[in-house]
């Protein structure tokens, strides 16, 4: 037997080896009902530990490697590439200052729907809890679009956790170890997520093929679905909260395996080739973050003091009301004098009653000149002065016969 | 060519690297292969893992060592997806295997004959995933083979690289 052992000692590993790998493959492939094979979604705790392995074997050289070239960008971004850093802070403040206005009346709708919901006793899921995570590797393959996140169970990290980026949604958190967390992306073969059109409400489920493109399939043909039409997340697989930003349409085929049913092919919104920095949904429940909180009590806080800046100014406008009297106008009665109690009233243009008195009345003055005469030829001019015209009216030299003002309506200028 | 026997030729032309070479390169080839595809994208039109053990296979000339080497790359490849484990332990099991056995007949110092050997050894792989996968397990799978013929190109133009610069490491006599 020794020489039959030592000969055939290179082909009787191999087969050893490859049969303890086929029978660890039979473990974790079961059969359907039509034969087909499908994988458990959930590890066993051999497979769970051999990942275990690899990921504590791979994880920290990924994470060097990732932080070092964080590092290095940190270090371009931050020390030496600031050019036009300052003029961009002061757009940015401006920006600040505006959305957290806007922000503070958002949120008061928002506080408001909830309480409307709850009294409906209808709720939806809200993102109110993320945690940011970077991506640090990958299953270098692309039958598998997985990729690693370096935050973990440690992080609050569970298993089936929406990620998500600013512009859309990535995918969901499969294999969560201590400090990373394995994550599937939504354009694997295997990943799939619920999702309607958001102009026609169609329904569909979103998947990848096998050249990690995004496709909706289960859609009976429909002539309203346009490219370019936006697709959201549609909530009903208590993964990805509704509303996210999944694509929009890029192409509508026929389903080559059903009739009459149509494949949408999704432009994905997030750049799920090239993912730095994601956002793990760990919290749905209607409540607000800390965070949230805090911006809300600082929105309050800058509504508040301008408010009292408006409150100062328009005290400061009474007080000045009262001290100059050209503000208002004695003469009036008090029914068209205006509120000083009211700061907002505004100054309205006031008819007189009367026409003021004026202090050097002339012949231009009002009520100074006499009643019409009828000028002919042979009249006298009038040398009587003008009721309530000073003795030392300036007398027009030369003939006063041909010219007679007529008495003039002296417009209000009791006020300005 | 020489005249020596396969079992004299293979003691003579055995090479040896330090410790720190075997537990290094196979660590850096994981490390590459999961961490380029976040800089390339979709372009993964290379398999370190299955370069270097290729490489070791090739050079150490042992059927039992390339496929020990061939086993845990593929098993840790495998262990890194969201896929059963196994699928690639068994192709690069066998990939590991055949580069020891030809290794052993032919004169691997060639630059040609080795670049000729991966792109062999790629497709070889990549035939003996695709089999497992859809045949042995009956798992839908999507396959592109113009993806595994340019990882075979792109493995080819890696080894005229890699393989002098892991060769500066062995031990000489």
């Amino acid at each position: 037997m020794e020489p039959f052992f030592s000969r055939y000692r290179n082909i009787l590993v191999l087969f050893v080896i490859l049969l303890a790998q086929i029978v660890g493959l039979a473990v974790q492939v079961r059969r359907t009902t039509d034969g087909r094979g499908i994988l458990d979604s959930n590890d066993g705790p051999g497979v769970r530990l051999i990942r275990f392995w690899a990921e504590s074997l791979l994880a920290p050289p990924e994470r060097s490697i990732h932080y070092t070239k964080i590092g290095l960008l940190t270090l371009w971004q931050n020390y030496l590439d600031l050019h036009s850093v300052r003029q961009q802070n002061l757009d940015l403040q401006r920006t600040i200052d505006r959305l957290r206005l806007e922000q503070a009346s958002l949120l008061e709708d928002a506080r408001q729907g909830q309480r409307l919901q709850a009294v409906l006793d209808f709720q939806q899921k809200y993102i109110y809890t993320t945690i940011p995570a970077q991506a640090i590797g990958s299953s270098g393959s692309d039958q598998s679009r997985v990729f690693y996140i370096d935050k973990g169970s440690n992080d609050g990290i569970k298993p089936d956790m929406a990620v998500i980026t600013a512009d859309g949604i990535v995918g969901k958190t499969r294999d969560v170890f201590q400090h990373t967390a394995q994550v599937l992306e939504v354009n694997d073969q295997t990943a799939g997520a619920g999702v309607i059109l958001e102009t026609t409400r169609i329904r569909g489920i979103l998947r990848g093929n096998g050249a990690g493109l995004l496709e909706i399939v289960g859609i009976m043909s429909d002539q309203r679905i346009k490219p370019g039409e936006k697709i959201l997340t549609a909530g009903g697989d208590m993964i990805f909260p509704r509303g996210l930003p999944v694509g929009e349409v890029q192409k509508v085929i026929p389903d080559p395996d059903r009739d009459s049913y149509i494949l949408v092919q999704v432009k994905p919104a997030a750049q799920l080739a090239r993912l730095d920095e994601v956002l793990v949904v760990t919290s749905t429940q209607p409540r607000f973050s800390d965070q949230q909180q805090q911006d809300i009590a600082a929105s309050e806080a800058l509504k508040g003091s301008d408010v009292g800046t408006m409150k100062e100014q328009q005290k400061a406008s009474q007080i000045m009301a009262e001290r100059l009297p050209g503000l208002t106008d004695p003469n009036l009665p008090v029914v068209q004098q205006p509120d000083p109690t009211q700061p907002d009233a505004t100054p309205k243009p006031v008819t007189p009653t009367r026409a003021l008195p004026p202090l050097h009345a002339d012949r231009f003055s009002p009520r100074a000149a006499a009643a019409s005469l009828p000028v002919g030829p042979g009249s006298q001019p009038s040398t009587r002065p003008a009721a309530g015209s000073s003795p030392n009216a300036i007398r027009p030299a030369g003939n006063s016969t041909t010219k007679r003002m007529a008495p003039a309506t002296a417009p209000a200028t009791g006020r300005n | 060519m020489s005249v020596l026997g396969l079992e004299s030729r293979r003691e003579v032309e055995i090479r040896r690297y330090p410790l720190l070479v075997y537990v290094l390169a196979p660590l850096i080839a994981l490390v590459l292969q999961a961490w380029l595809p976040r800089v390339v994208g979709r372009y993964i039109w290379f398999d370190f893992p299955l370069l270097i053990t290729v490489y070791f296979a090739m050079a150490r000339r042992s059927p039992i060592q390339g496929t020990i080497m061939g086993v845990i790359m593929g098993l840790l490849e495998d262990a890194l997806s969201h896929r059963a484990i196994g699928i690639n332990g068994i192709s690069k099991t066998v990939v590991g295997f055949l580069a020891a056995s030809v290794g052993v007949r032919i004169d691997v110092e060639n630059h040609t004959i080795r670049t000729v050997l991966t792109i062999l050894l790629s497709l070889l792989s990549s035939a003996i995933y695709v089999f497992i996968f859809r045949i042995m397990l009956g798992l839908a799978l999507e396959w592109s083979w113009f993806n595994e013929l340019a990882r075979a190109a792109g493995n080819a133009l890696i080894v005229m690289v890699l393989f002098p610069l892991l060769d500066r490491f062995k031990i000489r006599d």
